[in-house]
């Protein structure tokens, strides 16, 4: 299972003035092979409570570096955090690279790839093509790329070194929603309208073998279904929100370490393959679940979501609360089954057996 | 750029999600469910079929029902794999249910969950020898193709491309069971037997459709996780299979 990592952090460079790009060393650099779209989850302590942010590694395959662009979301708390406070010489802890944005690279391949990237959506699609171009001699790379303004296009230099070092097999089409700008092409927001005139008079759709989108939910909508009016196949699109608001992670609260002091403990029995354990946990914090993998019992799950019922056992003696249950059916709580990932103890004992 | 929108009017509007990090809790219920119902379903159809290898009458049918039987834990292990993203824990999930038990061949499921996974109703059926293992093929594996056609079309990219690739080879177990079928009705011997399966098999395999009405499609449905309903496949699939059926001179239901 995908376990976090430290990383230490050697550089920290703007690139706008809302953005850093931040050069990781990871301890281990073989956990931190990536695939060219992928990203890193960070996780940190604010005050007491731990976020958890995804970020997309931007770097290409061959730059030997792990680099991720961190974008100032306004009243985020990492994101503020990572532009304002982080500095070399720091600490993270990050998951190995995850996400399924990629296709496989081919030496060999002659291929025309789209990107349409929106604002910091930039990152992983920057990688990809930055690979791509190095990996693929014969293959092309068209970037559509949409900012508010100028000055908030994260990678602009880089990108124009990229267009002269690969003269020909990487087109950059910049899209802004105000300023400088003399066609109307390149002006407003890349919605259907704009990619049908794109697709017109810039882009051949047909050429295309893969598109990636990486941006905000309406962009994603209009391009993708631009695309496919065009005549390509869901299996040539592919996708990474950029979610305008990541969904929070409201969680409970972490254990207080007074909790046991004010006495809000139960007295847990869990029997398992024919064996009883019994132990103190806290009421709040943590699942029977937890409590039970905690005291090195081997109790069964999968999910961990509600969803599979592995976890299922049943309540023998006291009450527990399950906060969420897609599992099982209703005569089956009656009889005092439950998802033990799902549970909180209620009572001052509680018995679950999972042999039942 | 950052128009508001909701992941939820995202998805109604046909939005796409691939990785697990923007995923909502409801939507990551319903996913969950749906890819556990295809692993155990296939890990379940599996394993009952490993019994039937050492009842093929013949080496091809042999080899035939040993590919079915590995290929079927392969397409479990692609969805798990999806699963894993979310945080399953794939080795023991693998392991965790006793994936060739089955029911009394009498017993009377319709189409709820019944056990402690949760495979389709018609894997808690047995198999009663090499020609009603053909029979539910030839009737499952046509409904799997439907059934797969739409869940190619879910709006979690990283499982509508396992099922992509699943489909096409699905669809050959269900052409190898129809070989087989072909075979036997070709022997006037047998035929009171596989129309006795093809009785047996009809109503279970219509029942793995779900219920006509579900509450729970409408959500699906806006999570673009269902396209057409119940009711709609289930349809397609009488008619398939009824075609094949009394293109064998046998008769469905």
């Amino acid at each position: 299972m995908a376990r976090f990592h430290p990383l230490t952090v050697t550089d920290v460079q703007k690139t706008i003035r809302d953005a850093v790009v931040v050069t990781l060393k990871p301890e281990d650099p073989e956990t931190f092979d990536f695939i060219p779209g992928q990203y890193l989850t960070f996780r940190r302590d604010f005050e007491g409570e731990e976020l958890r942010r995804s970020y997309s590694i931007c770097a290409g395959k061959d730059e030997g570096v792990l680099q991720v662009g961190i974008k100032r979301v306004e009243g985020g708390a990492f994101s503020t955090w990572a532009n304002e406070e982080l500095k070399p010489g720091d600490t993270l802890e990050a998951m190995p690279p995850m996400g399924n944005f990629h296709t496989p690279i081919a030496p060999g391949a002659d291929k025309h790839y789209l990107g349409f990237a929106g604002g910091s959506g930039i990152t992983p699609v920057l990688s990809i093509l930055k690979t791509v171009l190095q990996r693929e001699p014969e293959s092309r790379f068209t970037l559509v790329y949409a900012n508010r303004a100028v000055n908030t296009i994260m990678f602009r230099e880089e990108l124009e070194d990229l267009k002269n070092t690969y003269l020909g097999r990487l087109n950059v089409i910049h899209v802004l929603e105000s300023g400088g700008e003399e066609i109307d092409l390149f002006t407003g927001r890349v919605d259907e309208e704009k990619c049908a005139q794109l697709f017109r008079l810039w882009i051949d759709v047909k050429s295309a073998d893969t598109a990636f989108i990486c941006g905000p939910e309406p962009m994603m909508l209009a391009i993708s279904q631009a695309l496919r009016d065009h005549g390509m196949g869901d299996d040539r699109i592919k996708f990474e929100l950029f979610a305008s608001a990541q969904p929070g992670r409201a969680r409970r609260k972490a254990v207080s370490a007074d909790a046991a002091r004010q006495g809000n403990t139960t007295e847990a029995t869990v029997r398992l393959d024919g064996a009883a354990h019994s132990f103190t946990m806290p009421k709040d914090g943590q699942t029977i679940l937890d409590a039970a993998l905690g005291q090195q019992m081997d109790a069964p799950f999968a999910c961990k979501a509600g969803v599979c019922s592995t976890c299922r056992a049943k309540v023998v003696e006291g009450e527990v609360e399950m906060i969420a249950n897609h599992a099982l059916e209703d005569y089956e709580v009656a009889r005092g089954y439950v998802l033990t990932c799902q549970c909180f103890p209620l009572t001052d004992t509680v018995v679950v057996d999972y042999d039942q | 750029m950052a128009e508001d929108m909701t992941i939820e009017s995202y998805l109604a509007q046909g939005g796409v999600l691939s990785n697990p990090e923007n995923v909502p809790p409801r939507y990551r219920a319903e996913l969950m469910k749906l890819m556990t119902t295809f692993v155990d379903s296939e890990l379940a159809g599996s394993a009952g079929f490993a019994d039937i290898i050492n009842e093929a009458p013949g080496i091809k049918e042999r080899i035939a029902a040993c590919r079915i039987v590995m290929e079927k834990t392969d397409h479990a292990e692609r969805v798990m794999k999806v699963m894993a993203d979310f945080g399953a824990d794939i080795e023991k999930y693998a392991t965790h249910q006793p994936w060739t038990a089955r029911l009394d061949r009498d017993a009377v499921l319709g189409p709820t969950r019944t056990g402690g996974d949760m495979r389709l109703s018609v894997f808690h059926y047995p198999l009663a020898g090499w020609t009603d293992a053909v029979v539910m093929n030839v009737l499952m594996g046509r409904a799997v193709r439907i059934q797969l056609d739409e869940f190619a079309r879910v709006s979690y990219q990283p499982l509508a491309e396992a099922f992509r690739a699943i489909l096409p080879v699905e669809t050959r177990h269900a052409e190898l069971g129809e070989e087989g079928l072909r075979k036997l009705v070709a022997d006037p011997a047998a035929r009171d037997a596989v129309a006795a399966s093809v009785a047996y098999w009809w109503p279970r395999v219509a029942e793995s459709f779900g219920a006509a009405e579900s509450a729970r499609f409408e959500q699906q449905k806006g999570y673009g996780l269902r396209h057409r309903s119940n009711a709609d496949l289930l349809a397609s699939w009488e008619k398939d299979a009824g075609a094949l059926l009394s293109e064998l001179g046998l008769k469905a239901g």
